[in-house]
């Protein structure tokens, strides 16, 4: 397992340095220029000329893009061209709170995706099932900023259980967990009905499997033919899946911390985007690529626990 | 089944733990008791740009430093048409000596400096407004430093200072340089200093009512009240203000009680919704923002005086202004707007001048098969993705279309479009911008070394115009403010008998608020993009 996991890490490092370089470049080639946008309309060319060598962008690119190496390998993401802070300070800030935002949603989604999937699929062509069914069609097809104002019009405005907007530093658990319940229910409910629908394509496959029926021909009871046998060997395709899911929704958080005003890594990269704020984006990406490959080991990893098939040496 | 019973389980677990963050509620609103209201502010942002005054042009950015910073002169809160004394004693009447004019400023003595994270509160001093000045005037820690050229500061004693100008100006162009505005903002030397200009952008150190507290990154900034303000203490606590880009989030937050005030949308229908219900109050004030079209008069086809007046005749005011609405969007006749400044020309003038262009398709029509088009052309522009551009450009689009003008439209990024057009990618450029008196409009965007590219010093001279560079330049010398007015007037009517640009509307600010929120001052127009919360705004008792 361990000399697994060192292999998947190593093999990680070109893939990581191909993205690096490919997003280093792809930042700098689309057209804006970071001072302009600083600055305002207002502010004249010397204005604007001064803050482009204060940024250090008349420097050749290559010298740039050394530089970005350089600092990258020393685990130094740079200054923010705009604030001046540092950009490991700024992410810092915001990525437990788009991790946090993204374990709850998952979470939501888990404990009432799988127990609707598997009762569709054991009720199947029932009205149960098709109730389900209509729910996750809806969950599927809704955007979650409506969905997000939704539940804002009826719980916070109307109902007044929770805050409609903002977010609560972790000193402060319990108010913290207060802001995060509209904004994870938002994408929960959204994962809610992908795991559902999952679930309940998987469990009607396995439930028609040989060992299923052996399993209820040795006269097993029902609950530990469907909860030991049939969901454990469903749970392998939704494992995969929540691991994908992960990714996602780490990307498209991006729209429920702008309408529930949340910080958020998403909502880093959009505001650096807009102000062209090239140390910000590329660090934010290089974050969400190093996410990407610690979330595929670690469904890697997950897979050992819930397929004893799987054996990695 | 017993396996129903576990299914069961799991969600009467998911239940119970939704139920258990319910039942946090209780404990999150509850707010601290104290002596004064704090004011939520929800502006229209993702997060701040930067606090150092001598560089904030963002809406969110001019909000906070206002609160935070004075000038030695100011606009009068909620009536930007007026100016009084802020740090100084009273507003000065020049002198000339030696050729050059001297502005003698006395200094209240009764104003202190905020404690900054390394220095301690202190007296206001001469020599915080020549460091401030200066910072103002160095291109490398000021976007304003255009505007301090030849202009001299000199302590004479602890609370006097002498300005002096190389060109005698007026006090309409001398006293915004000095005003709460942009690189007129006095900042606290002694804590510029100490922590550094990069420092500063996130930690302002002013004189003004409120003091900065904290700021959480793409969250708020918390500004507390600064019992020692000169005007006395503050009514309100504090005000945070609350980073919120998305509309809707802004409203259901001010409905759900979370937030006091909030930036609104700058459309009627918005302002008559939350007017009709009588829950909240929508304010409309300016000072707008002009919304104008450039034409390049050097680019064919546009460099063919016909072909302009072809263009300005398909255009219709009132399509673009009911993109916005009234009372959102006034009609406008000069690219300078008389409603707001003096310098601009009224209905009645444009009229007496010939300089109207109502539209009149059919002699557009004829006017371009005059000019060698009677088939039209086709031309490539870029616009930003923001809607004040976009739904003008595509507004535009369809007018041209009627005189067989094809327009074919490229959509970026709203900081990639102002790249742009200063690349001169666009022949027809329509520009959305406030400019705080006639001679920056007319000197940004009509000046000959304003050209984009190829100017002395490039701006915003997207026509490539140089007709009134003599009139801009004589108004600037005019030290009387009716003579030079006249002036300015009479550089609009050259620009728009040459069409070099084409007036369409001006649009206002909205902002809303709870009733319970008085600002202490009437809401007409206020430079700073938003009511202005001062030591007099209270929120009353519901």
């Amino acid at each position: 397992m361990a000399r697994h996991i060192v292999r998947r890490l190593l093999l990680a490092i070109p893939t990581l340095l191909a993205v690096f370089t490919i997003i280093f470049f792809i930042v700098r080639v689309a057209p804006g220029d970071p001072a302009v946008a600083a600055l305002g309309d207002y502010a004249s060319a010397d204005a604007v000329a001064a803050l482009r060598e204060k940024m250090g962008l008349n420097a050749p690119l290559w010298q740039q893009y050394l530089t970005f190496l350089g600092d990258l390998a020393r685990g130094d993401l740079g200054r923010s061209l705009i604030s001046q802070k540092p950009v490991s300070e700024q992410i810092g800030f915001v990525l437990p709170y788009t991790l946090e935002l993204t374990a709850a949603a998952i979470l939501v989604g888990l404990a009432l995706g799988i127990p609707t999937g598997v009762l569709t699929a054991i009720r199947r062509n029932s009205a149960i099932d098709y109730i389900g069914r209509v729910f996750s069609l809806l969950g599927l097809s809704f955007p979650a900023f409506y969905l997000g104002i939704l539940l804002m019009f009826f719980f916070a405005v109307k109902l007044g259980l929770f805050p409609a907007v903002g977010s609560a530093p972790f000193s402060r658990p319990l108010e913290n967990l207060h802001y995060l319940v509209l904004p994870a229910l938002t994408l929960g409910l959204i994962e809610t009905a992908y795991i559902a629908h999952m679930t309940r394509s998987v469990m009607l496959s396995v439930l028609s499997d040989d060992y299923v029926r052996t399993a209820r021909a040795k006269g097993l009871r029902e609950r530990v033919v469907l909860l030991r046998h049939a969901l454990r060997a469903a749970l392998i395709p939704i494992v995969s899946l929540v691991g994908i899911f992960a990714i996602s929704l780490i990307g498209s958080s991006v729209l429920v911390e702008e309408v529930f005003a949340r910080p958020g890594l998403g909502k880093l990269m959009v505001g650096a985007t807009k102000q062209k704020d090239y140390t910000t984006l590329q660090s934010i990406m290089v974050i969400y690529a190093l996410i990407i490959v610690i979330i595929n080991l670690v469904v890697d990893i997950i897979y050992t626990f819930v397929d004893p098939r799987v054996r990695y040496s | 089944m017993k396996w129903r019973g576990s299914l069961t389980a799991m969600l009467a677990l998911a239940i119970m733990l939704a139920g258990t963050m319910v039942g946090l509620g209780g404990q999150a609103s509850a707010q601290d008791a104290a002596d004064r209201p704090v004011l939520r502010l929800g502006v229209n942002a993702a997060d701040l740009a930067t606090l150092d005054p001598h560089y904030a042009s963002g809406t969110q950015d001019r909000t906070v430093v206002d609160m935070i910073f004075n000038g030695l002169v100011r606009y009068a809160p909620g009536n930007s048409a007026e100016m009084e004394p802020d740090l100084a004693t009273e507003i000065p009447t020049p002198e000339m000596a030696d050729g050059k004019q001297v502005w003698t400023f006395t200094l209240r003595d009764d104003v202190t400096c905020q404690a900054g994270p390394d220095t301690d509160a202190y007296p206001l001093t001469a020599d915080d407004v020549v460091y401030s000045l200066q910072k103002s005037a160095n291109v490398d820690r000021s976007a304003y430093a255009g505007d301090y050229a030849g202009m001299t500061v000199e302590k004479v004693d602890d609370h006097t200072v002498k300005i002096t100008m190389d060109e005698p100006l007026s006090p309409t162009l001398f006293l915004p340089k000095v005003a709460n505005y942009a690189g007129g903002f006095i900042v606290c030397s002694k804590a510029v200093e100490a922590m550094g200009d990069d420092a500063f952008k996130t930690h302002p150190v002013g004189t003004g009512p409120f003091a900065f507290e904290s700021y959480t990154s793409q969250n708020s900034v918390v500004l507390t009240a600064n019992d020692d303000y000169f005007r006395g203490a503050p009514k309100l606590g504090g005000v945070e203000v609350r980073y919120m880009p998305d509309p809707s989030s802004r409203e259901l937050g001010m409905q759900s009680g979370e937030l006091d005030v909030i930036a609104g949308v700058n459309e009627a229908p918005w302002v008559e919704r939350i007017n009709s219900d009588g829950q909240f109050q929508a304010d409309v004030f300016g000072v707008a923002e002009a919304v104008w079209v450039n034409f390049n008069v050097t680019a064919a086809p546009l460099d063919n005086p016909k072909v302009r007046e072809a263009l300005a005749l398909a255009i219709s005011r009132d399509e673009h202004a009911a993109l916005r609405g009234e009372p959102v969007s006034e009609l406008i006749y000069s690219v300078v707007p008389a409603q707001e400044m003096p310098g601009g020309l009224t209905k009645e003038e444009a009229e007496a001048a010939g300089v109207l262009y109502e539209q009149d398709i059919e002699r557009a029509r004829q006017l371009m098969a005059e000019a060698g088009y009677p088939d039209g052309f086709s031309m490539d522009l870029v616009t930003s993705e923001m809607s004040d551009y976009r739904a003008n450009y595509e507004v535009l689009q369809a007018e041209l279309a009627e005189i067989g003008v094809t327009i074919n439209l490229n959509v970026v990024d709203h900081a990639t479009m102002h790249e742009q057009i200063r690349n001169d990618v666009n022949p027809i450029v329509i520009y959305v911008a406030f400019r705080p008196n006639a001679n920056v409009y007319l000197t940004n965007f009509f000046d000959s070394a304003s050209i984009v590219v190829t100017g002395s010093a490039p701006n915003a001279n997207f026509s490539h115009y140089s007709g009134i560079d003599d009139l801009i330049e004589k108004a600037r010398t005019e030290t009387d403010p009716e003579a030079q007015a006249e002036i300015w007037k009479e550089a609009n009517i050259q620009i728009l008998k040459d069409l070099a640009a084409y007036p369409l509307y001006m649009q206002n600010l909205v902002y809303a608020r709870s009733p319970r929120v008085d600002y202490g001052h009437e809401l007409k127009s206020s430079l700073a993009l938003y009511p202005q919360i001062t030591e007099q705004t209270t929120i009353n008792a519901g």
